[in-house]
C-alpha cells in the first residue's frame, strides 16, 4: 500500500486582479479610518471650523443616498403600479440600493465625532432638526430593504423556503413602507440645506429644494437601474434586458423634463434668473450641472436609436449620473460659502479653502470598493439575477 | 444688581482696544486651551486713507439667538434655549455630526477636529458662564474688559441703553443695533463705528434662517401619511383591476373551451 504524501490545497486564494485592486483599497480605507478614530478627524481630513462638512457628506451621503434610489423605484412599479414585466430588475436593483444604504452607515461612521452614540437618533428625537427625519427614515428603510432582499438569501437554503414564501406572501405593506420612507429622505436631504439660505448661492437655495432632490433622485434611479443592469450583463456574462432598459430610457426625459421646469420656474418665480450669468464660477457649476445631467441626456434619450443600443444606453445613464452628481456636489459643498473668515480664530483650524486630502477620498473610496465587492459576492452566490421562476 | 429677565450681553465695537483679556478671562474661567476658548477677537485693521483712519476690531462669540438655528438643527436635542437667554449645549447626547456649525448662520459652535474616540469629539460654544449669572456675577469676559466694550444686562434694558448711545454720539455710531432684529433676535447686541459686514457680520434677514426648514418639518408626518394612503389606495386598485382581467381571461378561455 502507498500513501499518498502530497498535501492537498484545502484552501487556495483565487481571485481574480480586480477582486484584489478592491481589497487593496478596503485595507487602505481601513487603515486610515483607524488612524481617525485614534487621532480625531483632524488628522486625516481638511475639515474645519469653516468646513464642518465636505467631501464625506457630498460623496457618501448626498452622492450615496441618491444612487439607491433604484431600489423604491423598482419595487414600488412592480408591486404598486402591478408592472410585473420589471421583475427580472427588481433584485438587482434592491441589492443596490440595500448596499448603498449600508455604505451610506459606514462612512457616517467615521464621519460622526461621537459614532457609538449613532442610535442616539433612535431616542433622543429634536422634532425640528431635517437630519433627525433623515436618520430615522435611513435606519428604518434599511431594515426594510433587508426584509424585501430576505427571500433572495432564504431561497438557497431548502429549509426556509416556507420564510421566504411568508415574505412574499405579505411583501404588500413593507414595499409601501420602503417608498414613503424614501420619499421622505430623499427628498429630505434637499431640506437639509434649507437652513442654509445665507450660506448656499440662491441659484441651489430654493424652498422647493425637497421637491427638486425628489425628482432628481427618481432620474438618477432610472439611471442606475441601466447602468447596474448594463454592467452586471458584462460582467456576469448575461443577457442584458434591453427590451426593459428602453423603457426606463423614455421615462428619463420626462423626469428630467419636469426638473428643467421646475428648476428654471422656481429661478424665475424668485427673480434669481440674473443670476445664470452673473455669478462667475457659480454661473459655471450651474451651466456644467444643467447641461450634462439634463439637457444632454432628454437630448440622447429622445432618439430612438439610443435607447435600443446597449451602449447608447449605458452613455447616456453615465451622463444623467455625472450631471446629478455635479448637482449634490455643488448643493452641498461648491455653492456653499460659510461666514466671513475673520470670524474665525485666526491660529486654529481656520482655513477657509477646502480641499479634501488623500486619506479623506481614500475612505470613500474603500466603503465604495467593499459596496462593489459585496455587489459581486451576493449576485455570484445568490439568485439575483435569476428570479423569473420564483415570481410572486 | 437688579434682577435680569433676559440675560444679554452688548459689544460696543468703538471701545474695543483689541487687549484681547476676555480670552484669558475665558479660558481661565472655562479651564479650556487658550487656542479654544469661546471667545475670540478679530482685527479689522486700519480702513480709509489718511486722516480719514478707522480701526475695528471685533470680539465675537455665541449669539445666543432668540431662535437658535443650532437647536433647530441638532438630530438628538443637545442644545436648550434657556427662557431667560442662553442657548447652551450638552455634550452628553451629542453624536458629533456638526450639522448645528452648518445651520448657526455665524459659524460659532466649533468642533474638537484633534480629539479621537477614546477622548470624544464634542461642539464647543459660549455657555453665557451659567456658573456665574446665576450667582449674581457677570459672565467671565464682560467681568475682566477693561473699556466696558463689553457689558451685561438685561436684554431690553440693553437695547434701550445702545439706542441711547447711538442718539448721544450720531457722528460715532452707525445707526443700528446688530442682533435687535437680525436672525429673530440675538442676545448678543453689538453696536459699532464702521459698517457691520467689515466687521464680519453676516447680513441676515428678521426671520429666522430656521424658519423654511421648520415649516416642512412640520409637514413631514401629515405628507406621509397621505402618501402612504394614496400608494396603498393604488396598490389595491392595481390589484382589484388585475384580478378582474384575469377573471375575464379565464371567462373567455372557459367560453373557448366550450365551444
Amino acid at each position: 500500500m502507498k500513501l499518498n504524501l502530497t498535501i492537498q490545497p484545502r484552501f487556495r486564494l483565487n481571485f481574480s486582479p480586480l477582486v484584489w485592486v478592491l481589497l487593496t483599497l478596503m485595507g487602505i480605507a481601513f487603515i486610515v479610518a483607524m488612524m481617525r478614530y485614534t487621532f480625531g478627524i483632524g488628522a486625516i481630513s481638511d475639515l474645519s471650523y469653516s468646513y464642518p462638512w465636505g467631501f464625506w457628506i457630498s460623496f457618501d451621503l448626498f452622492t450615496g443616498v441618491v444612487i439607491s434610489s433604484g431600489g423604491f423605484l423598482m419595487a414600488g412599479s412592480v408591486y404598486i403600479l402591478g408592472i410585473k414585466e420589471f421583475q427580472p430588475l427588481l433584485r438587482p436593483s434592491v441589492l443596490t440600493a440595500s448596499l448603498g444604504y449600508l455604505m451610506v452607515a459606514i462612512a457616517l461612521l467615521v464621519d460622526l465625532g461621537q459614532p457609538l452614540r449613532i442610535w442616539y437618533m433612535m431616542i433622543h428625537w429634536n422634532h425640528t432638526s431635517v437630519l433627525l427625519e433623515i436618520g430615522i427614515c435611513v435606519m428604518t428603510y434599511l431594515t426594510v430593504l433587508a426584509i424585501e432582499f430576505a427571500p433572495v438569501v432564504l431561497e438557497r437554503f431548502p429549509k426556509l423556503h416556507q420564510i421566504a414564501h411568508l415574505i412574499h406572501k405579505y411583501i404588500m405593506p413593507f414595499v409601501i413602507l420602503g417608498v414613503v420612507l424614501s420619499t421622505l429622505h430623499q427628498s429630505s436631504l434637499g431640506s437639509l440645506l434649507l437652513i442654509q439660505p445665507t450660506k448656499l448661492h440662491p441659484l441651489w437655495w430654493t424652498p422647493i429644494l425637497p421637491i427638486m432632490f425628489f425628482v432628481s433622485a427618481i432620474s438618477v434611479g432610472l439611471a442606475m437601474i441601466i447602468l447596474e443592469s448594463s454592467l452586471s450583463s458584462r460582467y456576469f456574462q448575461r443577457g442584458l434586458e434591453t427590451r426593459l432598459l428602453e423603457k426606463l430610457a423614455k421615462a428619463l426625459p420626462i423626469v428630467l423634463g419636469i426638473y428643467a421646469l421646475l428648476k428654471f420656474g422656481e429661478l424665475a418665480v424668485a427673480g434669481d434668473l440674473g443670476y445664470l450669468f452673473t455669478s462667475g464660477t457659480m454661473s459655471i457649476l450651474f451651466w456644467a450641472e444643467i447641461l450634462i445631467g439634463v439637457v444632454t441626456p432628454i437630448v440622447w434619450f429622445s432618439i430612438k436609436k439610443n435607447r435600443t443600443s446597449p451602449n447608447a444606453l449605458l452613455t447616456g445613464a453615465i451622463i444623467v449620473l455625472l450631471g446629478m452628481i455635479l448637482n449634490r456636489f455643488n448643493v452641498s459643498w461648491f455653492a456653499v460659502k460659510h461666514p466671513d473668515p475673520l470670524f474665525y480664530m485666526p491660529t486654529f483650524m481656520s482655513n477657509v479653502d477646502y480641499f479634501p486630502t488623500l486619506p479623506e477620498v481614500s475612505v470613500s473610496i474603500g466603503i465604495f470598493a467593499a459596496g462593489i465587492l459585496a455587489f459581486g459576492l451576493l449576485a455570484k452566490y445568490f439568485p439575483v439575477f435569476e428570479d423569473e421562476h420564483h415570481a410572486a | 444688581m437688579t434682577e435680569i429677565k433676559h440675560h444679554a450681553y452688548l459689544f460696543d465695537a468703538t471701545r474695543c482696544i483689541d487687549c484681547r483679556a476676555c480670552m484669558v478671562a475665558c479660558s481661565v474661567e472655562n479651564n479650556i486651551a487658550m487656542d479654544k476658548t469661546r471667545i475670540w477677537v478679530a482685527g479689522v485693521g486700519i480702513k480709509g486713507t489718511y486722516p480719514d483712519l478707522q480701526r475695528g476690531t471685533m470680539v465675537y462669540h455665541c449669539m445666543h439667538c432668540e431662535h437658535p438655528d443650532c437647536m433647530s438643527a441638532c438630530p438628538v436635542g443637545a442644545y436648550t434655549k434657556a427662557d431667560d437667554g442662553p442657548v447652551t449645549y450638552n455634550p452628553d447626547l451629542c453624536i458629533g455630526c456638526r450639522y448645528c456649525m452648518n445651520a448657526c448662520p455665524f459659524g460659532v459652535p466649533h468642533f474638537d477636529y484633534d480629539k479621537g474616540i477614546i477622548d470624544g469629539a464634542f461642539i464647543d460654544k459660549c455657555t453665557f458662564c451659567p456658573q456665574r449669572i446665576y450667582n449674581g456675577q457677570e459672565p467671565a469676559c464682560v467681568q475682566t474688559c477693561p473699556t466696558d466694550a463689553l457689558e451685561y444686562g438685561d436684554r431690553d434694558e440693553l437695547i434701550a441703553k445702545a439706542h441711547e448711545r447711538i442718539a448721544a454720539h450720531p457722528d460715532r455710531y452707525i445707526d443700528h443695533v446688530y442682533g435687535e432684529f437680525e436672525n429673530g433676535g440675538t442676545s448678543y447686541l453689538i453696536i459699532s463705528h464702521i459698517p457691520f459686514s467689515e466687521l464680519g457680520l453676516p447680513n441676515l434677514p428678521e426671520t429666522p434662517v430656521n424658519e423654511v426648514s421648520e415649516k416642512v418639518m412640520e409637514m413631514t408626518i401629515p405628507f406621509a401619511l397621505g402618501w402612504g394612503a394614496v400608494l396603498s389606495g393604488v396598490a389595491a386598485g392595481v390589484g382589484l383591476y388585475n384580478k378582474k382581467q384575469e377573471e375575464k381571461a379565464a371567462v373567455a378561455e372557459k367560453a373557448e373551451a366550450v365551444k
